[in-house]
């Protein structure tokens, strides 16, 4: 068995690697964010938790990223094998799964994928709000680089062990330590995947928004519509959670509903031109051309708006539609 | 006119029809993107550079192989940000597809009797 004597004899090489480094440089450097939770733990989080409920995949070979992204969908309700993630995240020719890509997949399947901030905290935190989350790490020794994508599926801090669904493995109990010198080299790369009707715990505003507006692109329309209203259940007043919502009843042909919601957003941001354009093409299309028009004049009054040119382009279809060229 | 360059014009312009924002004829509304981004030369500016890094990007996929609707699929499903980290940097980026295992038991066992005991 050369193989595994080169492995013992490498492995004792590392050890003693590490022993050095960490005597040298102290822990602290190796695993600076485990140290910090030595001091500080995140606020609200349970020590312990472990979610139960996540399904297994199996990962076939290289392909770690569609198995943990079923993982996460099927979680959050999607219905999805790895085999049906493959044709949207793995790459031959990469023999793997890119980050952007693990991204972008659940937006077909109308989910909201958010990227965590680089932080245990933020890990920790979504973990215990009953979202797995999936990190980037790199298992490999040494200068070997070896990228592999797991789901964190729950911790016990006292016992001082993260629980992941990796690879073949179902449980892998993993210490803090070695698992943020896994995760670190891959700059703490973490990320959920939320169904509409759910906020991430750690999300803020304007990184949750832009990735709605990104499952939007993609994603179901009701979808679309439910995730906005989450959000702006959080945070009213957010003008382009309103007229993204707006623009998607509009989108279905639900003007009236999106002449409510506009109205709403407009009475507590009188200021806003793209709502008021947006308003305007509605009221037009309901058939309320003078009253469309008295608003987009008003829009156009501003004329250093960045919008010039589609409020420039309603007025002309509005008085288009009224018969008349000025 | 080479063949390569007309399939390259032919990539460039099914990705933008597939990825321009659709117009309804008569309707400008606007959208929740343009009202977070400044303004509207950037924006321009912007969009070409995206329909650019996206034809690029499913060029590289096609390289990388995968078939032509997929790419397409792909490269719709992200936003311009994320196509433009990703344009030309495809085999630079991290690949996660590893299940060495053993490797992580390796570090697991070190680690455990270095720093646990």
């Amino acid at each position: 068995m050369p193989d595994l004597l080169a492995w013992y004899g490498c492995a004792r090489l590392t050890a003693g690697a590490f022993s050095l480094l960490a005597v040298l440089g102290g822990c602290a450097s190796l695993v600076p964010q485990t140290m910090g939770l030595r001091d500080v733990w995140p606020a609200g989080v349970a020590v312990r938790t472990e979610l139960t409920a996540v399904p297994f995949f199996a990962q076939q070979e290289y392909q770690c990223g569609p198995a943990a992204l079923a993982t996460t969908l099927v979680h959050a309700g999607a219905q999805v094998t790895p085999e049906d993630l493959v044709k949207r995240v793995y790459l031959p020719g990469r023999e793997g799964s890119l980050q952007i890509e693990m991204l972008a997949a659940p937006r077909r399947y109308s989910k909201v994928s958010y990227r965590l901030a680089p932080a245990f905290d933020d890990l920790l935190r979504e973990v215990a709000a009953g979202n797995p989350v999936i990190v980037l790490q790199d298992i490999g020794i040494g200068p070997v680089t070896s990228w592999h994508y797991a789901v964190v599926v729950g911790f016990d801090y006292p016992a001082g062990e993260l629980y992941l669904r990796s690879g073949e493995t179902e449980r892998l109990a993993i210490p803090f330590t070695i698992f943020e010198y896994t995760w670190k080299r891959g700059n703490y790369w973490a990320m959920v995947t939320m169904p509409p009707d759910r906020l991430a715990a750690t999300a803020t505003e304007p990184d949750y928004l832009a990735a709605i507006a990104a499952m939007d692109r993609v994603g179901e329309a009701r979808a679309a519509i439910v995730a906005y209203s989450t959000f702006l259940g959080r945070w009213p007043d957010n003008v382009a959670a309103g007229i993204g919502l707006a623009n998607r009843h509009y989108a279905l042909g639900e003007l009236r509903e999106a002449e409510t919601l506009l109205r709403h957003v407009f009475a507590r941001h009188p200021d806003s031109v793209a709502v008021a354009n947006n308003l305007a093409q509605i009221l037009s299309d309901l058939g309320r051309n003078e009253e469309a028009l008295e608003l987009i004049d008003w829009a156009a009054q501003p004329d250093m708006s960045p919008f010039a040119a589609s409020v420039g382009e309603t007025r002309a279809m509005i008085l288009q539609r009224m018969g008349r060229d000025k | 006119m080479t063949s390569a360059f007309k399939k390259m014009i032919c990539r460039f312009l099914a990705i933008a029809l597939i990825t321009l924002p659709f117009q309804t004829g008569q309707a400008s509304m606007i959208g929740t993107d343009q009202v977070n981004a400044a303004a509207s030369v950037q924006l321009d500016r912007n969009l070409v550079s995206s329909y650019l890094s996206r034809a690029q990007t499913v060029n590289e996929f096609q390289v990388l192989g995968l078939n032509a609707q997929d790419a397409i699929d792909r490269v719709a499903a992200m936003t311009d940000d994320e196509v433009s980290t990703l344009a030309g940097k495809i085999s630079a980026v991290p690949a996660g597809g590893d299940g060495l295992i053993a490797l992580i038991l390796v570090v697991f066992f070190i680690w455990y009797f270095a720093f646990r005991r």
